[in-house]
């Protein structure tokens, strides 16, 4: 007996060993296959892409999702590079907005010989069949179309195979709405691809959630749950073929694994690396590091519904009392922009004033004048990480600290970020630190939701302006841009005085590279064009 | 006839836990103050998308009809839908569990091979160096934290000698074999897919010995105590005045005898390995039953917690199942009752 088991256990350990014995070095030269076969230029991205839940453009609303998506779609029109206010063609040559009275009528000429990954060559159905598939799955991006725009799918015609005409009623803003078109949700897919793969009227969403069927530099070849998702190169893209022959992007959730990964050379590209990373990878060889820029802002919301925060000057208080260049300088070793207003730098109309740094004398006297000697506030914080990678724990602690040194006690509430917006929504915070980024790019898509009630957005969970609301909403309809930025300058600096906010800063965002990788440029909408890259 | 009584009862009570776990967690999940619709559609959805959400997961119905409902899809094998990943509950889960039954079971072989030799050899050597050593170290198994001991391993295996991958199941530009079992070993194995095989076995090293090290501590905490208490008894002197070799006595004699207690600790070891993996997955990269149940429990994603935690709760009797099955090889007496 005793001897068969021991035969069995030797049997079993000679098994693994054997297993071992060769792969010892493979594993310490990286992939094996690497020199050999295609993966040498294939950029392997390692990140956490625990957000990843679709890659059709009509239901990806996450960072991940958004990221894949923008390299497997093209959309109607686009932003070049960093620039997010000059609006480019892409697969329409040209578009004319146009006042009929009752409605604006955009009329989109797409460009000819455009074809998609399938080979099938793309018309305006394709576009119609694309944006009305949006509206009809009504997913997460679906309110950029149905409130901002205000769309309905009949509003989407197609008056010959080049040409799209969208109708719009005279209450939404055509700028906000050509923005829109430049996001993932705007990418437009092969309706007779995806139309033969519908299931139990689901326009496709089944097979586009993990399938690709689009005209950009890259296809979906596998996206295996958890761990992988595979870009290759498509062969029947019609702009600057991609240098790359794909991308594979790696669920890789431990930063300090990512970080291992780089340096030792397995992975292309780290995502998600801490300041403190950052700086130690700095003069090692192989590995460089660079930035880009986001536009999330970090803020505290002040319901103005609960007092004394409905007192301007306690509010202005709190804001003054703030040591901003502490929190940028030295909690984020300086991975931020300080950044005091409610439009982030990088999309039109942003505010470059920064009025405020730790002044206690005058917001104490700030807070005499308002009578509100005894202040005790409850500051609702999400936990784990905040964006720029500090701690909110630790931006709270400070929040709690500055205040402190003004009479203001604040005592802190940490709860996961599903249950602070539950609260938040429902009006019941008091402060509540968050993060905020726009939908599009467009200065209405923060100036809406920070200013308008109505949106049923931030503003509605801090407090009412209806004066500043109805700016907001009449600034966002200006088609003269130089009006326009007259309009966000006067709404931004009341907001900075008067309104519910006090606006942290604004992170960047941190990448490790391989010093082989070049063309590497983050676009602050949260996306990279892998087309442009080499390594 | 007995065993198969036996059988029968046990899974009679399988079912009976089920319901109670079903029902307990179904009202823990929704007691909770947050709104599943805020966490799944985030902070910009307007009221319409989170009536429509609230609708479809029939939240807007009273807790004791949602979990009829829920009940009543249970009954066709319908574990509902994730609200986070926007899958079937069994689809995810068939993803998720045999990676994290392939870490559990080599976690198992790990501490199994170290922990019952160390176990022996500290209860022979009682009291001496060997005996201090292999306790000191069983002691650090039990305490050292497993994130920080993930790290260390996989910044000595992989960063500073290189000899193990960093994580995830199998080489990025290696083919994982084709779903049978969905235990890539196993299924690389079969297929005879000798690359597939290295790199999946290369890929388990480092996460098992990871996840292994404290249940190998206590395996051979256990192995030495009940080792000691067998060699004092009257059968190994007895065994040892027959002439018998050393070796004969203590592991035919000795060990078999000790390893009854030791294979309950296995069992319920085995359990703790399948639920406790969290740590070692996220460390490891691997997309695991851990990490899943995580990310669910995170994003209020009630339909996936309440399939992760039923499925455990099938997983953990039958590990027991497995451990009395086992004392019926292991002791004749219990056989005949």
């Amino acid at each position: 007996m005793s001897y068969r088991r021991l035969a069995i256990l030797f049997a079993t350990l000679a098994l693994i060993a054997a297993a071992c014995a060769p792969g010892t070095t493979s594993g310490a030269s990286g992939n094996p296959q690497a020199s050999a076969g295609g993966a040498s230029s294939t950029l392997v991205y390692y990140a956490d892409v625990s957000d990843l839940i679709s890659l059709d453009p009509a239901v990806a609303y996450e960072f991940s999702g958004v990221l894949l998506v923008h390299n497997v779609y093209e959309t109607l029109v686009k932003f070049e590079g960093a620039d997010l206010a000059t609006i480019k063609p892409s697969l329409a040559s040209s578009w004319d907005v146009k006042d009929s009275g009752a409605q604006w009528d955009i009329t989109f000429k797409l460009k000819s010989g455009v074809k998609f990954a399938s080979g099938n060559a793309l018309t305006a159905d394709d576009v119609v069949y694309s944006l009305q598939r949006v509206i009809k799955l009504n997913k997460s991006p679906a309110f950029l179309f149905t409130d901002i725009a205000q769309l309905k799918a009949e509003n989407i015609k197609a008056t010959d195979a080049s040409t799209v005409v969208v109708s719009m009623p005279k209450t939404a803003s055509p700028q906000g709405f050509l923005s829109i078109l430049t996001f993932t949700v705007g990418g437009i897919v092969d309706s007779k691809d995806v139309k033969a793969k519908e299931a139990a009227g689901d326009s496709g969403s089944g097979y586009l959630l993990d399938h690709s069927s689009g005209s950009g530099p890259f296809a979906v070849d596998h996206w295996t749950k958890n761990s992988e998702v595979l870009l290759k190169a498509n062969a029947n893209y019609g702009g600057t073929k991609p240098a790359l022959s794909g991308v594979l992007v790696k669920h890789v959730p431990e930063s300090t694994n990512q970080q291992f990964a780089l340096e030792k050379g397995d992975a292309d590209v780290a995502r998600n690396l801490s300041p403190q990373q950052i700086a130690a990878l700095q003069g090692k060889p192989g590995v460089t590091t660079t930035s880009g820029n986001s536009l999330l802002l970090v803020y505290v919301g002040m319901n103005a519904t609960v007092k004394p925060l409905d007192n301007v000057n306690v509010r202005e208080a709190l804001r003054i009392a703030v040591d901003y260049d502490g929190i940028v300088k030295d909690l984020l070793k300086g991975n931020a922009k300080k950044v005091q207003g409610i439009v982030p730098a990088g999309l039109a109309g942003y505010n470059d004033a920064t009025p405020f740094q730790a002044d206690v004398t005058k917001a104490k006297a700030l807070l005499t004048q308002a009578g509100a000697d005894k202040v005790t506030l409850e500051l609702l914080v999400p936990t784990g990480p905040a964006p720029g990678g500090v701690a909110w724990a630790d931006l709270a602690a400070k929040l709690q600290s500055d205040w402190a040194k003004i009479g203001v006690t604040v005592t802190i509430k940490q709860t996961t970020q599903a249950e602070l917006l539950t609260s938040y929504r429902a009006q019941k915070g008091q402060l509540v630190m968050i993060l905020w980024g726009p939908d599009f790019p467009d200065p209405d898509a923060n100036v809406g939701p920070w200013t308008d009630y109505a949106a049923k957005s931030i503003a509605f969970r801090n407090a009412w302006d209806d004066k500043i609301a109805l700016k907001g909403r009449e600034a966002a309809l200006i088609t003269d841009t130089a009006k326009r930025a007259t309009a966000y300058k006067e709404i931004t600096d009341y907001v900075l005085h008067n309104g519910p906010y006090v606006v942290l800063y604004q992170p960047t965002e941190l990448f490790g590279l391989r010093s082989n990788v070049k063309g590497f440029a983050w676009n602050p909408m949260g996306w990279l064009d892998f087309a442009s890259i080499t390594k | 006839m007995r065993f198969l009584g036996f059988l029968l009862r046990r899974i009679v009570g399988i079912a009976a836990v089920m319901i109670g776990v079903s029902v307990i967690t179904f009202a823990i999940s929704h007691v909770i103050p947050a709104d599943p619709a805020a966490a799944a559609l985030g902070d910009h959805a307007t009221a319409d998308q989170i009536a429509e959400f609230r609708s479809a997961y029939h939240l807007d119905r009273p807790v004791a009809e949602q979990y009829a409902i829920y009940a009543e899809g249970l009954l066709h094998g319908d574990l509902g839908r994730s609200i986070r990943t926007r899958r079937d509950v069994a689809a995810d889960l068939a993803d998720a569990f045999p990676a994290t039954l392939e870490l559990s079971f080599a976690a198992l072989l790990v501490s199994l091979l170290v922990g019952l030799p160390l176990g022996v050899w500290s209860a022979v050597f009682r009291g001496r160096l060997p005996d201090l050593a292999v306790r000191l170290f069983a002691l650090a198994g039990g305490s050292i934290p497993v994130f920080w001991l993930g790290l260390i391993v996989i910044g000595l295996g992989y960063y500073q000698l290189g000899w193990f991958p960093g994580g995830g199941r199998i080489d990025t530009f290696v083919a994982p074999p084709p779903t049978r079992t969905g235990l890539y070993v196993v299924d690389s194995a079969i297929a005879g897919d000798l690359d597939a095989l290295r790199s999946s076995v290369l890929h388990l090293v480092l996460p098992a010995l990871t996840l292994g090290y404290f249940s190998t501590a206590v395996i051979a905490r256990m192995t030495r105590s009940s080792m000691v208490e067998v060699l004092g008894q009257d059968y190994m002197r007895t065994a040892r005045a027959k002439g018998l070799r050393e070796r004969i006595v203590i592991f035919r004699h000795g060990l078999r005898n000790a390893l009854i207690p030791t294979v309950t600790i296995i069992g319920l070891t085995f359990g703790s390995l399948l639920s406790g993996a969290v740590l070692t997955e996220t460390i490891f990269s691997w997309p695991g039953l851990g990490r899943y149940a995580t990310a669910s429990a995170v994003s209020l994603d009630f339909p996936a917690v309440m399939g992760v935690t039923l499925l455990a709760a099938v997983v953990y009797p039958l590990a027991n199942l497995a451990v009395d099955i086992a004392y019926y090889w292991l002791d004749p007496r219990i056989q005949r009752g």
